[in-house]
């Protein structure tokens, strides 16, 4: 059964139609990636799944249910988390008080602080400091720790490996395997194509607000996906 | 001798300056929210406390108590049914809403209680007395400055220790991605708000018992609020309490040079620390609200 089902949906950022009917599905315990270009629309359509954006029609479906309307906090507290982009850690507050707002959907599961610490063991050494003060490469870590205690079935990833240095990209893909064996699917957007590929099971292309390629990414040709990424020619 | 003294009563009148102007850098700071008509709220807590104390047990002042109380639930209110819904990037809706609404509790209070000076009577107390220093202080410029600094220190431990607190200082540094982690922040504004009144409340109490007050004192209420969060820095805590001593200090000193000059020397001031610091003070002790 699929975990998240999103059937033609179609989204607004302001007026711009950035969104157009949109389908894709995710399966229990699966990575899917989602790429394409700068202003395909990838954003804005993780924004509408956790219902941060409200200027959607088409259904979105989770565990059965439909969720496009309802409120993003509810949707949080039904299993739905995000990693947004840019990190947007809570700056003036700790380590620790970051992963501990993560506690407010209030669900029960493997996720608690000391399993985050263990995940990333640098996070329980730095759970004092002021979350603004830390590298980049350690906020990205506080940013999934924090979404994990929400102890979501699905998480969605936007854009966590943006201005990260290659080694810390490796360290943060590589903890993806444990988040997924303790039953959360995962959604990635991202704009290296290679790692996309390496790390899921499924890709979806978008560009300018359509699905332009989709399948597993070791069936798939890379100029094929080049092509559907940069829109340069016709596909079927 | 008597320098020294008005100094330390401008501290003791400082102390609930910054009381006043607490609740609103409070609102500010968590919701962006720029409460035009908390100098009115402030009033009406005033006529609340001065039909509540006489039931009062114990002593008056504590009529402090179930004002406080009966403002965080208007507080909760106000927020849920009205503020909230023009909630946006754009502020300008929520500044006519609260201006409007500052004009008709006025004119409501006005129409209700009529337009005469009015003062909560503590008894005796208002009299007391002691000697420190050398100085003659009153005990209740006292007592309010101790409840002052109290309030000021709870709500600063609450802030960091209470799991409530913590999801109020990340709603304050991005009320989107709280929602993100199970959290409708828009309840979290409302008890932002109810605190935020539930203290102007205490203040407007306090003020009440130390002075006069009528219907149309909202304005001089509002207008020290904004001095005091503005010198303090927006959004600075303890630069606020600096803030409000600050005008405290000067419009004692002033009086005691012009006895006719009221409230202006304070404005001066607010207005020559605006020109050399348009952050506030707190740029120079760099401690935000919400920060370690």
């Amino acid at each position: 059964m699929s975990l998240l089902k999103v059937e033609n949906l179609d989204v607004f950022y302001g007026d711009f139609h950035a969104v157009r009917g949109v389908s894709l599905e995710v399966n229990e315990a699966q990575t899917v990636a989602i790429i394409g270009a700068n202003g395909a629309g990838k954003s804005t359509l993780l924004q509408a799944i956790t219902g941060l954006n409200t200027q959607k029609r088409g259904a979105v479906t989770f565990e059965g249910k439909d969720i496009s309307r309802m409120r993003a906090d509810l949707i949080a507290r039904a299993g739905v988390t995000m990693v947004p982009e840019g990190r947007r850690l809570f700056g003036s507050l700790s380590v620790e008080d970051n992963l501990r707002v993560g506690e407010s959907t209030k669900r029960k599961g493997p996720w608690t602080l000391q399993a985050v610490y263990d995940l990333f063991p640098r996070l329980g050494e730095l759970r004092k400091m002021q979350s603004s003060t830390l590298s980049g490469g350690q906020q990205q870590m506080v940013a999934i720790g924090r979404a994990l205690m929400t102890n979501p079935r699905l998480l969605l990833c936007d854009e966590i490996s943006l201005g990260l240095a290659p080694k810390i990209i490796g360290d943060i893909y590589r903890c993806f395997d444990a988040i997924r064996q303790s039953g959360v699917s995962i959604v990635v957007i991202e704009q290296n194509v290679a790692q996309a590929c390496h790390a899921s099971q499924h890709i979806y292309c978008l560009l300018e607000g359509r699905i332009s390629l989709e399948g597993d990414p070791r069936k798939l040709a890379m100029n094929d996906i080049t092509a559907a990424y940069f829109g340069t020619e016709q596909h079927s | 001798m008597i320098w020294l003294e008005t100094i330390a009563n401008g501290i003791l009148l400082g102390g609930l300056y910054a009381l006043i102007g607490l609740g609103l850098g409070f609102a500010f700071g968590v919701m962006r929210v720029v409460n035009v008509a908390q100098g009115d709220f402030i009033v009406a807590a005033a006529f609340i406390g001065l039909y509540l104390y006489p039931w009062t047990p114990v002593h008056p002042i504590l009529v402090i108590l179930p004002v406080a109380l009966i403002a965080f639930g208007i507080g909760i209110l106000l927020q849920r049914l009205l503020i909230n819904r023009v909630l946006g990037h754009d502020q300008i809706p929520q500044i006519l809403l609260t201006f409007g609404l500052a004009i008709v509790l006025r004119n409501g209070m006005v129409a209700w209680f009529g337009a005469n000076s009015q003062s909560i009577n503590v008894g005796n107390m208002r009299f007391w007395g002691f000697n420190f220093l050398g100085m003659r202080l009153g005990v209740l410029p006292v007592v309010v400055l101790v409840i002052a600094i109290v309030l000021f220190a709870a709500l600063r431990f609450w802030l960091n220790r209470s799991r409530m607190g913590r999801i109020i200082r990340a709603t304050a540094d991005d009320h989107q991605v709280v929602q993100l982690l199970g959290v409708n922040y828009r309840n979290v504004y409302a008890v932002a708000m109810g605190l935020a009144l539930a203290l102007s409340a205490v203040a407007g109490v306090l003020l009440a018992m130390r002075g006069s007050f009528t219907p149309y004192s909202g304005a001089d209420r509002l207008l020290i609020a904004f001095e005091v969060v503005v010198i303090g820095g927006l959004g600075s805590f303890w630069g606020m309490f600096i803030g409000g001593i600050v005008l405290g200090v000067t419009q004692l000193l002033a009086l005691k040079i012009d006895p006719s000059a009221g409230l202006m020397y304070g404005h001066i001031v607010f207005f020559i620390i605006l020109i050399l610091s348009p952050q506030g003070l707190s740029s120079l002790f760099s401690m935000k609200v919400f920060r370690k």
